[in-house]
């Protein structure tokens, strides 16, 4: 066998090679994985359209189509975020033993998970952009500034994805994500600015909603795509990538001590 | 030792209150094949692991790792982009195929795709495995999974392949196959190191063993000649523990020793006739007569008894 130059990936190739496989995965099943993206707004849209709509016409002083559209694409980012990075990052690191297979590549445990995060961020990209795309195409999203949804999709999807793996790394048992999801992130999307504003919450409750990750979301790209510019703004894009850091961290390091023994 | 490929050095590695490795040193020679012997729990899993960092020694006792020169817990890389690995248990993509699951670790590899493509149908019809490039891991016999495993720890073509338990589930037929690829890698030019529990691997793969006991060494050297230094060539077996006391009595004092086990007693010797003799005079079926193997040797420095961590 020819000998060859064995030296190791630089880090940006690891952290792809990573993201790579996870889309290889995600593409195999290109029906099953491709179609739910456009098929939930759609609901979403008949359900309000055939329903809710006709009771509720404006929200906020915009038509309540528009303000349910400009918070979809970031609930389904996280919806898909949060998935991928527990029941899946559950099933791959318990059942399949798929870690314990890379990680004799030349990858370190801190380039599987910064790459499954960047995954995680990549899905809700990919999911805010059908949303958009669908929601775009009965107008109920201001273009081009609704765009702002696929790179805020991506803060989105990432943030949640860094919040789920630290979920994941204190989890023994996969139903416990039910505590997480039930808990959590359902309760979340009521309460975050989603469906109605966050001034009709009682006064004492507004500071409770600041907390919830995807408050900072939906207002980051509520207010860009009706294009209401304003310095919270930037503490709200700050909050995504300090939560995206910090629970990120947090995660890498208890993962560390469930694959390397 | 100069073109020692890995070095342990007083290496401990403990589990909360277990010891599972306890001072271990050895070298693996550059080209050769080193065995890791020992019962469930003896430490041969964790000594592999941590040569890729899988798992990390203790700090205290301190002891080193050295692999290529390089210690594992602190360039890592440098360590697995030398190295093959295959781990106990087949953890291939049952997403993937067989090809993509190679294409998906190539990648990892940081080899270029044109030359992955070559490598990969390269490894394909090393592991004779041509015909199921496109078969779906969950298709593929135990025996074909590991071969998959194999091809998939030679991507990079590696200087050094750790194999943990490389042939245990598989038929004759895989094991042998298995067997003529270790001896044609080797034959190349790489280090390999293996566990397994299988003392006729060992002694067919390995030009050197070591056996573990609860996490220590007990017994280092070449197969053949542990078994020319550490056994009597022969041995007589009784699966009837009723054939036993008439057999020792008509032993020749001092010609023999013998081993108990519930069910069965062997009888070893250095001389064959002495063995022949008595074996001759007992009825025919329950005994066996045999030249001894590193089994033997094994079962003599670890003991026949279970113990807690098996």
């Amino acid at each position: 066998m020819p000998a060859s130059d064995l030296r190791p990936p630089v880090l940006a190739w690891r952290l792809y090679s990573v993201w790579h496989r996870h889309m290889r995965v995600y593409t195999r099943n290109l029906i099953s994985n491709g179609l739910p993206p456009f098929l939930e707004p759609l609901i979403f849209l008949l359900g309000v359209g055939i329903g809710l709509g006709r009771y509720i016409q404006t929200m906020d002083n915009v038509p309540y189509i528009v303000f349910l559209a400009t918070a979809l694409p970031m609930t389904s980012a996280m919806f898909t975020a949060s998935y991928e990075c527990s029941f899946g990052t559950f099933v791959r690191l318990q059942f399949q033993k798929a870690y314990d297979g890379m990680i004799a590549a030349p990858v370190t445990v801190h380039d599987l998970f910064v790459g499954e995060i960047l995954w995680a961020g990549s899905k809700g990209l990919f999911f805010s952009a059908c949303v958009v795309l669908v929601m775009s195409f009965f107008g109920a999203i201001p273009m081009p500034l609704g765009l702002v949804a696929v790179p805020i999709g991506f803060l989105t999807g990432a943030m949640f994805g860094a919040l789920a793996l630290l979920v994941t790394s204190f989890v023994k048992n996969i139903n416990h994500f039910n505590f997480y999801f039930t808990g959590f992130l359902s309760p979340m999307f009521f309460f975050s600015g989603t469906v109605f504003p966050l001034d009709s919450l009682p006064r004492a409750l507004r500071p409770l909603a600041e907390i919830l990750p995807l408050t900072h979301a939906v207002r980051l790209n509520r207010s860009i795509a009706m294009n209401r510019l304003s310095a919270v703004l930037l503490a709200d894009g700050a909050f995504l990538i300090v939560v995206t850091l910090v629970a990120g961290y947090l995660a890498i390091r208890r993962l560390r001590r469930r694959i390397v023994v | 030792m100069a073109d020692a490929v890995i070095v342990f050095d007083n290496v401990y590695k403990s589990y909360r209150d277990v010891k599972a490795v306890a001072g271990v040193s050895f070298d693996v020679a550059s080209s050769t094949c080193f065995g890791l012997l020992g019962r469930n729990g003896a430490g041969k899993s964790t000594i592999m692991r941590l040569i890729y960092r899988k798992a990390e020694r203790d700090p205290e006792p301190r002891g080193t790792v050295s692999v290529f020169g390089f210690d594992p817990q602190v360039d890592e890389l440098e360590v697995k982009c030398r190295s093959g690995v295959v781990p106990q248990d087949d953890n291939l993509d049952e997403e993937l195929n067989v090809s993509q699951n190679l294409r998906v670790f190539a990648r990892l590899y940081g080899i270029p795709a044109r030359r992955a493509e070559l490598r990969i149908a390269e490894l394909l019809d090393f592991m004779e495995l041509r015909e199921k490039a496109n078969a779906s891991v969950r298709e593929l016999s135990g025996g074909m999974k590991r071969r998959l495993v194999i091809a998939r720890a030679l991507l990079n073509e590696p200087r050094l392949l750790i194999l943990d338990e490389p042939t245990t589930g598989l038929d004759p037929q895989v094991r042998h196959t298995i067997w003529d690829k270790l001896r044609q890698l080797k034959r190349n030019g790489l280090t390999i190191m293996l566990t397994t529990h299988y003392m006729e691997e060992a002694f067919q793969l390995c030009d050197d063993v070591l056996i573990l006991e609860n996490g220590k060494a007990v017994l280092r050297g070449n197969p053949k000649q542990l078994l020319s230094s550490h056994i009597e060539p022969y041995v007589l077996e009784l699966t009837d523990v009723n054939l036993a006391p008439r057999t020792i009595e008509r032993l020749p004092a001092g010609a023999a020793r013998v081993e108990h086990s519930d069910e069965s007693v062997r009888v070893y010797a250095t001389d064959y006739e002495v063995l022949k003799t008595v074996a001759d005079l007992l009825p025919p079926g329950d005994h066996h007569l045999r030249p001894s193997t590193l089994e033997d040797v094994f079962l003599k420095a670890t003991g026949r008894r279970l113990d807690a961590r098996q």
